[in-house]
């Protein structure tokens, strides 16, 4: 959509076609398999049969980057991982989120201390949009995280931001 | 491979040896892959699985040399998930240390918890009150459950079956209940720790875990219907990254995977910790192909039947769990933990058996309240050491099978 | 840093100024246009020829405009209101849309039927219009009455071209419709089948808008090229698996006349076109630029190419039992009710349409052959490098191309788009009035029933994929030339020996058929009784353990 970004200012056509395009994208969230550590069990429960991710439509879990348009960063970043998420975030083509899910991947969890070997946040290496705590978070909680995430992603436009008076 | 001269009996792929050569170790083979004629070269790639998997093995780095669909050498790379657990064992008290010992082993939290407290009671002399111990048993099993069905169903998911992933998950959400009921954590728990349970079983929680008990049993009979005998299951694992008894010995494997060779131990049994002297349950142990059940195909020491142990594992911790549910008595759950608890100036060591194997604890203390060092011996990380040793002259759709029956925890593997 | 809250997100951003702007305009057109096309009509009651026409086209488009105008005033104005109607309205259409389509065709089979009835009055060249609204008014004088705009429609479809373009576009449309439902189908079903619900959100009743809000997600994803990879290869490779697998209907009779080409070498063409979606693969493979997915691809394509054999071989049964290659005339074959559907006919027959069907879930790369893209998932496929809409046409290609094969699977063997019933006992009504017409349709025989057996052999191939494990490529490999092959070789010579040597009427031949009828019919019945006793026993069998809530909850 990069052509038509940022050309006209919001008018009733811009906030139509903005309102069909973000519904689109928010109901058709397909995640990214980015199971690093305990956050990742809590991940597939939330994929499984009592919650069900699908409903949402971010049900199709995909492999590889290339397909995916949602990063749920699941379990503690350390420093030796940190070029793999880097990288992979890097692979993902836009329009591209990312859920930081659980207390590792915030601010470094119960690692913050004495970890040498974790990184503090994910944050630290990707931009991300959510952030959801826990230790690990409870599915439901991924789920408001997932919802919040659909929320921000139908406030965007594609129109030019207004002028400064 | 281009014209490397190997002897008949070192190459054991499967189903791709020259009919011919069975039983001829005396004759030397100009192995060429190109059968079909025209010299093609054939080259060794080296390609990467991991760090991020579609499946469940979480971090795990795998460098394969591969010729065409051959895997010729895999080499494990770990440390993606090291998270500095025996450094923060040296700066905090032993109760401050148990929601860490719940995340290394993370589908058997409980486990390693009861196996943390256990070491430092026995480093303090500390006497458990009965009923602290038979929780710690009821939560010990229930959790072993709960890992086992992780695992088959991710197994189940790495072999292309769906369903019996999410079937397994809606079992697994019935004990996750429980646990929640009692300590209100789903999976990191932290809830056993030094000197028994943090609080007393909630009101009418024997009466639902007979419940679970009831409910659960007859669903081991639909997975292996479902899994376990599937022609198609069984033909991608029977066979499939035989490990022998006394390599299994050797390289230090514990756990389903030593079990699955043929090895009758367990540490439950062999050298009962805690009150598993009380109970009456099997050992299973890898069955030979068309006995008890197994397949023709399968072998001992094979990925399937390292598989199928743990699906008898688990009826094996439904049978303890009953009998804890008979014995379970009233009283005390926890013994009476000084505020301060100073570790003397000795060392442990002490083993349990946990889902993967057996979990140890080395704890140093020095008389302050924080111990000097501790280490952990993760089963995952003696149990990924086989990897290179077996995956070898397999084909890569092998390694996954391979890899999901050795069943590893990341968690465990870097600490 | 803007703070955003859930009801801002939701509600539509732009001004009231905005609405009564448009609104404004919008009226003020549509009467205008209005107004115009009034004019153009007094002009068209007077002109003649050239301007009559001229006026006579003025008319239709100030009106349609006008008319177009005053909509976009009305759906402005109660954007809400419409906003819920379509919402209703939509469901039932795309639900019953693949269906449905199936209806909206007949208006053309009806609208052909007549001009092909006013042609043979009129034979030789061409029919004119005038000749056309002599016909419909049946005066011999031309009266530029209202039937001059019938006459009008119907002219352009007298030519065989006409008639193409709207075939590839009801195939087009169909194809999308199908594609579109098969994903969300498919995502409901497995759902289903693990005890679980599937997409329940997107567009209100069970997420059945859910394969637009995909289809129109992939659009907006940027486009990534690889660096080094072929542009112009990587470019066509997707149109390359793609239009293959929408050429295969053109070929696919829906009916007994609602065929888009009437091949005399249907089946051949049919063939050819699943065999072309393998340079698809090749071609997605070799332009990533990673040597890994060119592996990957290449597996994909041999396993592809591999069950092509065992596939030929079971296609050959049915051309040798009725010596045609025309798919009309297999499915006209197999009319005479549920016991002379071709699986049926003789054990060899039967064996080939098993051999058939798991063929062509190899030859679709559906699961239990999905290794190759599952692999792929772990190393690389030919599919890794794809993103976006380039990736949604594979994905398309390949729900077309399922339902088209499960479709082919039921004209081949069985009874095509005719139902259980035998088609003579309804003869009568075939060619009555439209409303025994449509009834003949839907108990005896019509496009009803062909979509429907393509979509139960589309469930089946679901079914098999969140069933059962997969296979590894060697044993792929293996089953593929060490059991279908000599299977089907056994199935062609012993449906040659029995057509030579067993006579149809002879006692063989109907105890046979009568056997293999029962098992068919009882494997129907025994579905339909497990899916029964599945619904009435819903509750117990997937397991309620009361767990009593929380404390406090």
């Amino acid at each position: 959509m990069g052509w038509i970004q940022n050309r006209f200012e919001e008018n009733l056509v811009i906030t139509s076609l903005d309102w069909a395009l973000n519904w689109a994208k928010s109901n058709s969230l397909w995640p990214m398999t980015f199971g690093l550590a305990c956050c990742a069990i809590e991940m597939m429960a939330t994929g499984a049969a009592r919650f069900d991710i699908d409903r949402f439509g971010a049900g199709a879990f995909r492999a590889t980057p290339r397909q995916s348009d949602l990063m749920i960063v699941a379990g503690t970043v350390t420093y030796k991982m940190t070029s793999r998420i880097r990288r992979l975030y890097n692979q993902m083509p836009e329009p591209k989120y990312v859920i930081a899910m659980g207390a590792c991947t915030i601010g470094g969890g119960p690692y913050f201390k004495y970890g040498y070997h974790v990184v503090k946040g994910v944050d630290l290496i990707v931009p991300v949009d959510v952030y959801v705590p826990g230790c690990p978070p409870r599915p439901e909680a991924l789920l408001e995280g997932l919802m919040r995430l659909q929320d921000k992603i139908r406030q965007g436009t594609i129109a030019r931001p207004a002028q400064p008076a | 491979m281009r014209g490397k001269r190997v002897s008949g009996a070192e190459r054991n792929r499967q189903g791709m040896e020259d009919k011919l050569l069975q039983g001829r170790p005396d004759v030397l083979v100009e192995v060429d892959r190109d059968r079909a004629g025209g010299g093609l070269r054939t080259e060794e790639m080296l390609v990467n699985m991991g760090p991020q998997h579609p499946s469940t093995h979480g971090v795990l780095r795998l460098m394969l040399r591969i010729d065409g669909e051959l895997v010729l050498e895999c080499t494990p790379h770990i440390g993606y998930l090291h998270r500095c657990a025996e450094k923060i064992g040296e700066n905090v008290t032993p109760v401050q240390f148990i929601p860490i010992t719940d995340r290394l082993d993370y589908l058997a939290a409980m486990i390693n918890n009861h196996g943390y407290s256990l070491a430092v009671e026995k480093l303090l002399g500390m006497e458990v009150p009965e009923r602290g111990r038979y929780i710690r048993v009821i939560m010990s099993e229930l959790n072993r459950i709960a890992s086992h069905l992780v695992s088959f169903g991710a197994y189940g998911l790495d072999m292309g079956a769906f369903t019996p992933f999410v079937y397994a998950f809606r079992e697994r959400e019935y004990i996750l209940d429980l646990f929640e009921q009692v300590c209100g954590a789903r999976l990191t728990y932290s809830y056993l720790s030094i000197g028994g349970a943090t609080q007393d079983l909630p009101e009418g929680f024997p009466e639902r875990l007979a419940q679970f008990l009831d409910y659960f049993e007859p669903k081991i009979a639909e997975y292996n219907n479902l899994l376990s005998f599937n022609q198609i299951f069984v033909k991608r694992t029977a066979g499939v990254g035989v490990i022998s008894a006394a390599d299994a010995i050797a390289w230090g494997l514990t756990g389903p995977c030593l079990r699955g060779s043929g090895v009758k131990w367990d540490l439950r049994k062999c050298v009962p910790y805690d009150i598993y002297d009380r109970f009456e349950f099997d050992i299973p142990v890898g069955l030979p192909g068309g006995v008890g059940g197994a397949p023709r195909e399968a072998v001992v020491g094979d990925s399937w039947n390292r598989y199928y142990v743990r699906i008898l594992e688990m009826q094996q911790s439904v049978r303890i769990l009953r009998q804890c549910l008979q014995q379970l008595p009233s009283g005390d759950f926890r013994a009476k933990v000084p505020r301060v608890l100073k570790l003397p100036a000795k060392e442990t060591y002490l083993e349990v058996e946990g889902g993967r194997g057996q979990v140890g604890y080395l704890v140093v203390g020095d008389g302050k309240a924080v111990p000097r060092r501790v280490k952990i011996r993760g089963p995952s990380f003696c149990n990924l050491s086989i990897a290179s040793h077996v995956c070898r002259n397999v084909l890569i759709a092998d390694i996954a099978a391979i890899i999901g029956s050795i069943d590893v925890v990341m968690g465990e593997v870097d600490r | 840093m803007n703070k955003f809250s859930a009801e801002d997100a939701l509600r539509p951003r732009f001004t009231a100024a905005h609405k009564a702007l448009a609104l404004r305009g919008f009226v003020i057109a549509g009467v205008a246009l209005l107004a115009a096309a009034v004019g153009f009509g007094f002009v068209a009651g007077v002109a003649q020829g050239v301007g009559y026409a001229a006026a006579v086209g003025g008319v239709v488009l100030a009106g349609l405009t006008g008319a177009c105008c005053l909509l976009a005033a009305f759906v402005i104005r109660f954007a809400a209101l419409v906003g819920r109607v379509l919402l209703t309205l939509a469901l039932p259409i795309f639900l019953g849309g693949v269906v449905g389509i199936v209806v909206l065709a007949w208006i053309p089979a009806l609208l052909y039927e007549r001009v092909d009835g006013i042609k043979a009055d009129h034979p030789g060249a061409a029919v004119s219009v005038a000749q056309f609204e002599a016909a419909l008014t049946g005066n011999a004088a031309a009266a530029r009455g209202p039937a001059y705009l019938a006459a009008l429609a119907l002219w352009p479809l007298q030519f065989q071209l006409t008639r193409d373009v709207l075939a590839v576009v009801g195939v087009v449309g169909f194809v999308s419709l199908v594609a579109m439902f098969g994903i969300w189908w498919e995502r409901k079903v497995a759902g289903r089948m693990q005890s679980r619900l599937g997409p329940m959100r997107v567009g209100g009743w069970h997420g059945w808008a859910q394969s637009l809000a995909d289809g129109l997600k992939l659009l907006q994803k940027e486009d990534i090229f690889i660096a080094g990879a072929d542009r112009a290869l990587f470019r066509l490779a997707p149109y390359v698996a793609f239009i293959p697998a929408m050429c295969l209907f053109i070929a696919l009779p829906f009916s007994a006349a609602w065929v888009a080409r009437d091949l005399e070498v249907g089946l051949i063409f049919i063939f050819a076109m699943l065999g072309v979606g393998v340079l698809g693969v090749l071609l997605a493979g070799w332009a990533s630029n990673n040597k890994w997915s060119m592996l990957g691809a290449m597996r994909e394509a041999c396993q592809m190419i591999s069950y092509e054999i065992p596939l030929g071989f079971a296609l050959l049964v049915p051309i040798m039992t009725l010596g045609t290659l025309r798919l009309t005339a297999i499915g006209e074959a197999q009319s005479g009710g549920f016991h002379t559907w071709l699986a049926f006919a003789n054990p060899f027959t039967f064996i080939a349409a098993i051999v058939f069907f798991v063929a062509t879930l190899a030859s679709c790369k559906r699961a239990p052959f999905d290794l190759p893209e599952a692999e792929s998932e772990l190393v690389a496929g030919y599919l890794t490098e794809y993103s976006g809409f380039r990736w949604a046409l594979f994905f398309f290609a390949e729900y077309a191309e399922m339902f088209a094969v499960a479709a082919l699977a039921s004209v081949l063997f069985f009874g095509a788009w005719y139902s259980p019933l035998p088609a003579s006992w309804g003869a009568a009504w075939a060619d009555g009035p439209l409303w025994q017409r449509a009834v003949h349709g839907v108990l005896y025989s019509g496009p009803i029933w062909f979509v429907l057996k393509g979509f139960f052999f589309f469930f089946v191939q679901l079914w098999l994929r969140w069933t059962l494990p997969r296979i590894r490529l060697d044993q792929v490999m293996y089953a593929c030339v060490q059991v279908l092959l000599p299977l089907t070789m056994v199935a062609l010579l012993g449906n040659t020996l029995w057509l030579w040597l067993v006579r149809p009427g002879a006692w063989l031949a109907v105890a046979v058929n009568l056997i293999l009828t029962a098992i068919g019919g009882l494997t129907v019945v025994a579905m339909a009784a497990i899916v029964l006793y599945g619904y009435l026993n819903r509750r117990r069998l997937v397991g309620t353990m009361a767990v009593d809530p929380l404390p406090g909850g």
